[in-house]
């Protein structure tokens, strides 16, 4: 029976081929501006979280040193960066802590970096092979050093662009020689950041600039988290660890948010007397916060507001999910509204078509056809109108994602379940709005349908 | 079926159309009964009610008032998938005015039936059946045309074939020669006396040529929604015999 409604449908709608392609035409106006919508939609969340993570709230600093030392009550930062606590070991122990994505050891020192006649006092960054990703900096020319790099110590570096301005111009300087504290270094790599001052360092593998200032200790870890909402965790746990590599005590941590309980506590003292932390665990989130600040008026407000950077993710993520749901709200309007039309021009063409058909109807009651069989042939018809615009719909929100893509620039994500989706709604559109005209079809009593002119 | 249960029972029925203030009385309080068997022809003057009567008794609408027992059963108290499924299998009707679907072959049109029937046919046996009933009707190789492409007595020929086609206990016909010229009328009936012969089947005819009427075993006159005479026919005309007699068409109907 379905067969033979199949056939019928196929029949009546090739009859009228200018009409049911105009039906069929706005469904697939309907299917494909949902498609699209939803394509943008995801690409956009994609791309706005993506932004969010590269944004850095995920990075976590460990330096080496305490604002103080040895339980003294002096607040002079003097054993911040000079101290020697760290060493490698400690970065890789703290790569192996569950949710850090990656992990770089650092030494950096100010010096000349020269190129035959231009000389340039500034920055230089020992860092390990991973400190590109964890900035996401882009190479416009040649590449970041890797990993067997750091290994071998070799003499190699890369530019950030304004010191490559200031040193080659506009030349391709890969392949070139530096001189970097008066020792040769190849150029491997230009990287663009929107970070000025990182625009303006050298960056070389930190083995190698263990050795050009002779200490086997390194003065920093930079670390990122796997997710923002994680920096925290991550933090004590970096806390723990360090403390317990480091022989400190045996006591557990004292909890950051314990400062909650009322008193305003110094950084690193601990309550309970025990031996301060020789090192300092900062979030991204801390740092710029406090950028700017004296030392110790920066610890001071950090340690009295333990949980900021949790908040602040939280209201990041917050602001997200609020961003995705209104542009959610909007997308579901925009797709309904073009669905609705869409839906409508099926149930006029149906209902059109009843009319013209009523003694067709009429003739098929009078041989025998149930109300039901009325009705089916009536909906198989409106869902294979829906459905050929279902499948035009996709192909037509395909194209549309990528010219988008492709003029605007704007990510797209087309997904299975999009499709799915889109091909979903639109079969029950066809039913939905092909429901009335095909009951009152069915509901049309045969001798009425057959007197009908 | 037992013998005493009239297959067509009908009780005191009436039909009124509302025309705005005006009633027009199509039926008025019409009662009959009608054995298996019978070849009743019904006459009348135009606008008497014949094909009122007729859309009734084919359960394609109701009365106003008045019962209506086919094979003892109040067709008034079946259900809509009940009476589609007499009108399928049960009823044979040939309009007054054909209703072919149009823009759909003769062999299409002869197989409808076939599409709503309770059990599935498959589509070689739908169109071998179809095509034995369009051969029994002389328009075997007319079968791809379309109705606009048939005259009127094909038309009406290829509606015969389409009622008679799932083997209908009772056939209504609603002038089924109208269109026909003498011959071809007579060869009709021939096709529905052997019917009620070979198979003992129901015929109910609406005609108002008082020689088709003859070919009945009863004769109903009808006027103004009202029976006036209700009588057996003696003097039954065969059309067997008279087809022998007939010259042969100078030219193949078909
Ligand atoms: N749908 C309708 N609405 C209003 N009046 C109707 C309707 N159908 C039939 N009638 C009226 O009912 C009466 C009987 O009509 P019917 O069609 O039964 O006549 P008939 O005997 O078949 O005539 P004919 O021999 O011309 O076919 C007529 O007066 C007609 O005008
Ligand atoms: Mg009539």
């Amino acid at each position: 029976m379905l067969g033979t409604s199949l056939k019928i449908a196929q029949k009546a709608l090739k009859r009228n081929k200018l009409r049911t392609g105009l039906a069929v035409l706005g469904m697939t106006i309907g299917v494909a501006a949902v498609l699209t919508m939803f394509a943008l939609g995801t690409g956009a969340q994609q791309s706005v979280s993506s932004d969010v993570k590269s944004a850095g709230t995920t990075l976590i600093f460990v330096r080496a040193g305490n604002f103080t030392r040895g339980g003294e009550e002096s607040r002079i930062p003097t054993g911040l960066g000079s101290a020697t606590s760290l060493m490698p070991d400690d970065a890789d122990a703290i790569a192996r802590i569950s949710g850090v994505k990656y992990v770089s050891a650092n030494v950096k020192y100010r010096t000349w970096v020269e190129d035959g006649g231009q000389r340039e006092y500034t920055q230089v960054v020992g860092a390990d092979s991973d400190y590109a990703k964890q900035y996401d900096w882009s190479f416009v020319k040649g590449r970041y050093f890797r990993h067997g790099a750091v290994e071998d110590a070799e003499p190699v570096v890369v530019l950030g662009s304004t010191l490559r301005d200031k040193l080659f111009g506009d030349e391709n300087p890969v392949g070139k020689q530096v001189q970097i504290h008066n020792q040769p270094y190849k150029v491997v790599g230009v990287f663009e950041t929107a970070d000025e001052d990182q625009s303006d360092t050298a960056v070389i593998p930190y083995t190698t600039a263990q050795k050009t200032v002779g200490t086997s200790s390194i003065q920093m870890i930079t670390v990122s988290a796997e997710q923002a909402g994680d920096a925290t965790r991550i933090s004590q746990d970096i806390r723990t660890l360090l403390r317990t590599r480091h022989h400190l005590d045996n006591q557990p941590v004292q909890p950051a948010g314990s400062a909650a309980l009322g008193g305003l506590q110094m950084p690193g003292a601990g309550s309970g007397g025990e031996t301060p932390d020789d090192f300092t665990v900062k979030t991204q989130a801390s740092e710029a916060l406090t950028k700017g600040l004296n030392t110790s008026v920066a610890a001071f407000i950090l340690a009295n507001m333990p949980q900021m950077d949790q908040t602040n993710s939280q209201e990041m993520a917050g602001t997200l999910s609020r961003a995705g749901s209104t542009m959610t709200a909007l997308l579901a309007a925009i797709a309904t509204i073009s669905l609705i039309v869409g839906g409508i021009g099926i149930m006029n063409i149906m209902l059109v078509s009843v009319t013209e058909r009523t003694r067709e109807i009429g003739i098929r009651r009078a041989i025998g056809a149930r109300q039901r069989d009325v009705l089916q042939q009536f909906l198989v018809e409106a869902v294979s109108l829906s459905a050929f615009g279902g499948v035009f719909g996709i192909v037509l929100g395909f194209l549309a994602a990528v010219v988008i893509t492709q003029v605007l620039g704007w990510p797209a994500e087309i997904s299975v379940t999009a499709v799915a989706l889109a091909f979903g709604i639109a079969g029950l559109t066809g039913v939905f709005f092909g429901f009335y005209p095909a009951r009152r079809a069915s509901r049309l009593s045969p001798i009425d349908a057959l007197r009908y002119e | 079926m037992t013998p005493n249960v009239p297959v067509i029972s009908i009780k005191k029925l009436t039909k009124t159309y509302q025309m705005g203030d005006v009633a027009v009385h199509a039926l008025r309080s019409v009662s009959l009964d009608i054995q298996a068997g019978e070849f009743v022809t019904v006459v009348g003057p135009s606008g008497s009610g014949k094909s009122t009567l007729m859309h009734i008794l084919g359960c394609l609408d109701q009365p106003t008032s008045g019962q209506y027992f086919l094979d003892g059963k109040d067709v008034s108290r079946l259900s809509d998938d009940e009476v589609s499924t007499v009108r399928n299998k049960k009823i044979g009707f040939v309009f007054q005015g054909f209703n072919l679907l149009t823009r759909t072959s003769a062999l299409e049109n002869v197989e409808l039936p076939l599409l709503y029937g309770p059990d599935p046919v498959s589509a070689t046996e739908r169109r071998a059946r179809a095509m034995a009933a369009l051969e029994a009707v002389g328009l075997g190789s007319r079968y791809e045309h379309h109705p606009n492409q048939l005259s009127g007595g094909q038309q009406q020929r290829v509606a015969i074939a389409r009622a008679l086609l799932n083997n209908p206990s009772i056939l209504l016909a609603d002038e089924p020669t109208g269109n026909l010229d003498s011959r071809t009328s007579v060869e009709v009936m021939d096709i529905f006396q052997s019917l009620k012969k070979e198979r003992g089947i129901t015929i109910v005819l609406i005609t108002h040529e008082p020689d088709v009427a003859a070919y009945g075993s009863r004769i109903i006159s009808f006027r103004d929604g009202v029976i006036t005479s209700d009588e057996l026919n003696t003097r039954r005309r065969t059309a067997r015999g008279e087809l022998a007699e007939l010259p042969e068409p100078l030219e193949e109907s078909a």
